[in-house]
């Protein structure tokens, strides 16, 4: 199977807060990837190096390598606009941006030099659909993204993201401000996604990275302490702390 | 303890006569200057030329002086908080900055007059002039400008500048399409209260704009009287008193409706953005 992204020894400090060591992860083409582990291990800080989100973080250092489709997205020649098209971003807050519904999911295509109107209500459409929010708003597109649900926001948000047709999707904890039923929703909506686009998921939920990941990683301290197949981290860890943390004796 | 509960309403009672001469200092300035000004303010006033016993160039010219000076601020001021808060935050610039205006707004308003007497009007050839009132207002309303400013985008919550940086906007793509309009109210909001500051300016722009009566100039390079100056000259120079009185009265209300119509429009945009987009912190 083929790596869609892979980070090759990368180390990342705040200041002087070494915050990931020696991290070494592959991440497969269309299947979703996630990354667990207690807090302040360094899992929202590996997510947000995949995109060079980092980089919007005073003090941030980064070192080692970040590859997508085999190529360093932290080269000079590397246009950073192209690599955050090419690899989106749900946040763990739902954060529309201050506009209507249409204008939220229309923006990112607008960045990248989509200007026909025809195009933009497709793509607009087409995402919406994606994220099973087409059928609640349709007829409200024009309303300020504000006035619906915090889940609604959740999935304008994954649908805004799709809207620039990403190769990867990065998630910080998507579900982790929504009731059960929307995480539900969410979820499926990832597993939707998972035949056109490769996904790495943060979360706190042993259940959902059950649920939704085909690859899991454990991070502890920095560094991965285990990494494999879902099934076989969660019922059959080869890191004593993996069991321990999975059993919910420490996190 | 019956001592205490005493205290307790006492307290309440003491500070709140301070607080009711606030309004009533407030009260007692809208009446008296009304009350003499609505005696002798009429449309007829406001259209008359101010050599035949009206206003009109007066508040002609306190709108253009206004309009102009309000343009400029809002430019440089929104450029200087834009650049402090978002490309220089903390910096040793940003700090010098910040200290200037803090300086700039102590500064008396006559020591502005003279200033722009010297520096607009002479050493640059501006002259008695439009443009050179337009300059020293600007000056003025700079530190309230640039320090509304800087509150209006801090307030811009970061997780909007994610989102448009995570879908791949440049920094300056980020600004223009989500940052300013975020902050369009507080920076609207901010030159507002800028030009209601200096819309009574006296001393800085008398030597500047206007020291005698003066038509309506016809170019920003031409003299220009505003309802302010004209308070000042027609208690100077009209010999009758009771005239003179009237006649300021006059002026001062009219002043003192656009003042308070700045500070209502100020407040409206607020309310409105408010109930458009919810409370997001503008």
């Amino acid at each position: 199977m083929e790596y869609k992204m892979e980070t090759q020894n990368l180390n990342v400090w705040y200041g002087d807060n070494h915050v990931l060591k020696d991290v070494d992860l592959k991440i497969l083409e269309n299947q979703v990837t996630a990354l667990i582990g207690p807090s302040g291990c360094g899992k929202s800080t590996l997510l947000m190096t995949l995109n060079r989100l980092i980089e919007l973080i005073d003090g941030a250092r980064v070192e080692g390598r970040v590859l997508l489709d085999g190529e360093d997205i932290y080269n000079h020649d590397v246009d950073v606009t192209d690599i955050r098209r090419r690899v989106g971003m749900v946040f763990q807050k739902p954060n529309p941006l201050p506009k209507s519904i249409y204008e939220n999911v229309a923006y990112g295509p607008r960045i990248h030099g989509v200007r026909d109107k025809k195009k933009l209500d497709r793509i607009v459409k087409k995402s919406l659909q994606a994220v099973g929010l087409w059928d609640e708003v349709h007829d409200r597109l024009n309303d300020s993204a504000f006035n619906l649900s915090v889940g609604q926001q959740q999935r304008l948000c994954i649908a805004r993201a799709l809207a620039v047709k990403p190769e990867v999707l990065l998630m910080d904890e998507p579900c982790s401000a929504l009731d059960p039923t929307t995480t539900r929703r969410i979820e499926e909506v990832i597993r939707a996604l998972k035949t056109t686009i490769t996904v790495v998921i943060v979360t706190h939920n042993m259940h959902q990275a059950m649920r939704v990941s085909d690859y899991t990683a454990f991070l502890y301290m920095g560094r991965i302490a285990e990494y494999g197949e879902t099934e076989q981290v969660f019922e059959n860890p080869k890191n004593p702390l993996t069991r321990d943390y999975i059993n919910g004796r420490f996190g | 303890m019956r001592q205490r509960r005493i205290w307790e309403k006492i307290v309440p009672l003491a500070l709140s006569i301070p607080a009711s001469i606030v309004v009533l200092t407030f009260l007692v300035v809208v009446v008296v200057v009304g009350l003499r000004g609505i005696g002798v303010l009429s449309w007829e006033m406001v259209a008359t030329s101010i050599y035949h016993g009206g206003i009109a160039e007066a508040v002609v010219g306190t709108l253009y002086l206004l309009v102009g000076a309000a343009i400029m601020a809002a430019v440089v001021g929104i450029a200087t908080a834009v650049y402090l808060v978002e490309y220089a935050p903390g910096g040793r610039l940003s700090r010098i900055v910040t200290q200037a205006l803090n300086n700039l707004a102590g500064v008396p308003t006559i020591i502005f007059g003279l200033f722009g007497a010297i520096f607009f009007c002479r050493i640059l050839g501006l002259g008695v002039s439009l443009l050179s009132g337009w300059l020293i207002l600007t000056c003025m309303m700079l530190p309230i400008v640039v320090r509304g400013s800087q509150e209006a985008l801090r307030m811009v919550p970061k997780s909007f500048r994610d989102a448009a940086q995570a879908l791949g906007a440049s920094k300056w793509r980020t600004i223009r399409d989500v940052v300013l309009p975020t902050a369009a109210p507080g920076l609207a909001t901010s030159v507002i209260l800028g030009v209601s500051r200096v819309a009574g300016e006296t001393a800085a722009i008398l030597f500047v704009c206007s020291p005698v009566l003066a038509p309506l100039p016809k170019s920003p390079l031409e003299p220009t009287v505003a309802l302010a100056t004209y308070i000042w000259l027609v208690l100077m120079t009209q010999p009758d008193p009771e005239r003179a009185l009237a006649l300021a009265s006059a002026a001062c209300l009219v002043l003192l409706v656009v003042v308070m119509l700045l500070n209502t429009v100020a407040y409206a945009i607020r309310v409105y953005y408010r109930r458009r987009w919810g409370r997001i912190g503008v």
